[in-house]
């Protein structure tokens, strides 16, 4: 007897869905789970003001604020000049 | 006297006609003789050379199909093959060219696969041969799915999964549009069981079907494992509907769908931490481990390109996946699949089926999208607007923009991008699962 070619292939149907819904529901657990993980342990709201602080504080150590706004001055001077 | 000078001046109009001929009786004597010391190229009069140069154009190969032909991979050739088989190809390379140049159809894709075609095509050259160009690439690169795989590379590289962290249950969707995958599996199978026009295996049958996840690698991967003939089919139809998503799409998005759902407006996205994102890929890649090993390469390839790109610290790594790798392998991939367009393999009957599946394949998992959202937004207590469901098809980003798109239409300020951006990659993970399940069923 030949088999039931669109019963194999509503079994396949049946695994397939299955498999696809299991996998990304798991997936859906999983990243739950490890963003309540790492907003209880980790939250971001401190890395945030750490990088901030790093900013300012490498500012601090340049101490080169006058050059840079130098720089700034001179770049927008020439740019006007090419304008007109 | 003038004797004399009469016969003088015959003298020299001899000998003026006859050097010419002394010259020239000299000149094929040494020829000869070259012949005679190589022993390969026998004396032709120049008609007959001209004839056999004749045989050797395409002309002569388009005009008279020999039987008994083989094509450079020593296939038997039909006659129509090897004749009007390959002037309709080479028109529908031509067609492929305007879809890509003047349509704007996916045009990074169509138009090396249209060019293989074209060369795959040519009488005589054998370039899709093994020791051809093309026939090369493909040896390289498409038959032992490294391709494919280099790409997934490059999309994962691309691709911000952020906006899938920070709402997971959008995932959901990109599960429920892989519908489209299995409803056209069953679809395959049933027109080969009742109609006589089609005879596609099982196997045959998963292969077209995977063109319902919207996804050209893994479509490629997927055929050229489970039926290596269809290839070329089954690739011009998955990019090319990929290409077509702004038209299919929304008919059937507006059909299962009332206004005041198209309006529904959805709450913002919560921002998403460095460390989630590094998570994630490694959550992929060993829930796959543990549950599909036979998708890993493809979830693989991708984790691992998301992965460099989120990590930071190799950016030149994650720029090279985004940007040159992936432009590199897809000049290879393209015009290796292409090699699957020469006229035998593609103007059979069966390609008729595979694109007429592919677009069902695809309004299917579009429908069940948009269902699957519909009854999400009854359940969840968060509002869900059913049309980022038609975005768990992947065609990344194409997908999205065509929710965002409607949506706009009834509500110009309502931006569903982001969140339709959640589905459509949870869908490019689902149909890889998709595509590891039906190959570990033939295993």
């Amino acid at each position: 007897m030949e088999t039931n070619l669109i019963v194999e292939g509503l079994k396949f149907m049946v695994l397939g869905m299955t498999m696809v819904y299991l996998f990304l529901m798991l997936m859906i657990l999983v990243m739950k789970i490890i963003s309540t993980i790492v907003n209880k342990y980790f939250p971001q709201k401190k890395i945030a003001p750490v990088s901030i602080k790093r900013a300012q504080s490498t500012e601090c150590k340049t101490g080169n604020n006058d050059a840079i706004v130098a720089v700034i001055i001179a770049s927008i001077q020439q740019f006007r000049k090419q304008k007109q | 006297m003038k004797n004399l000078i009469f016969v003088l001046l015959t003298f020299f109009a001899i000998s003026l006609v006859t050097n010419p001929l002394y010259a020239s009786s000299s000149e094929n004597s040494v020829q000869t003789q070259k012949v005679a010391k190589t022993n390969e190229h026998v004396a032709q009069s120049i008609s007959v050379m001209f004839g056999n140069f004749y045989k050797s154009t395409g002309i002569y190969a388009f005009l008279n199909p020999r039987d008994g032909a083989t094509n450079a991979l020593g296939e038997p050739l039909s006659k129509f093959a090897q004749s009007w088989g390959r002037v309709i190809m080479i028109l529908i390379t031509f067609l492929l060219f305007y879809l890509a140049i003047a349509k704007g159809f996916e045009p990074l894709l169509l138009l090396p696969i249209a060019f293989g075609g074209l060369l795959a095509n040519i009488p005589l050259a054998d370039i899709i041969g093994h020791h051809g160009f093309i026939g090369t690439l493909f040896d390289a690169g498409i038959k032992n799915e490294l391709f494919p795989l280099i790409i997934f590379m490059g999309v994962g590289a691309m691709t911000d999964f952020g906006p899938l962290i920070a709402n997971p249950k959008t995932a959901l969707l990109g599960a429920a549009a892989q519908f489209g995958i299995f409803g056209s599996l069953v679809g395959a199978v049933a027109l080969s069981q009742y109609t006589t026009l089609f005879d596609f295996t099982l196997k045959q049958a998963s292969a077209i079907s995977i063109i319902g996840g919207a996804d050209g690698p893994t479509s490629i991967y997927v055929a050229s494992k489970l039926s290596p003939d269809l290839m070329g089919a089954i690739a011009v139809a998955a990019y090319s509907y990929m290409a077509l998503v702004p038209i299919i799409q929304p008919p059937i998005m507006r059909l299962f769908t009332s206004k005041e759902e198209r309006q529904i407006k959805m709450v913002q996205l919560r921002d998403v931490s460095k460390l989630e994102k590094l998570m994630f890929p490694l959550t992929v890649l060993m829930l796959s481990i543990l549950i599909l090993p036979e998708s890993t390469p493809l979830i693989g390839a991708l984790t691992f390109g998301n992965f460099a790109r989120v990590s930071g610290v190799v950016d030149r790594l994650s720029g090279t996946m985004q940007n040159a790798l992936i432009n590199i392998v897809t000049i290879f991939l393209g015009l290796g699949v292409g090699s699957k367009l020469a006229a035998e393999k593609f103007l059979v009957a069966d390609t008729l089926g595979i694109l007429a599946l592919g677009l069902i394949a695809f309004a299917i998992g579009t429908a069940a999208g948009v269902l699957m959202a519909k009854v999400m937004n009854k359940i969840s207590k968060d509002p869900i607007n059913p049309l980022i469901g038609s975005a768990g098809v992947s065609a990344v980003p194409m997908a999205a923009r065509v929710s965002n798109k409607v949506g706009m239409e009834e509500d110009p300020t309502n931006m569903l991008l982001m969140h339709a951006m959640g589905p459509n990659v949870a869908g490019v993970i689902g149909s890889a699962v998709a595509a590891g399940v039906l190959l570990s069923i033939f295993k």
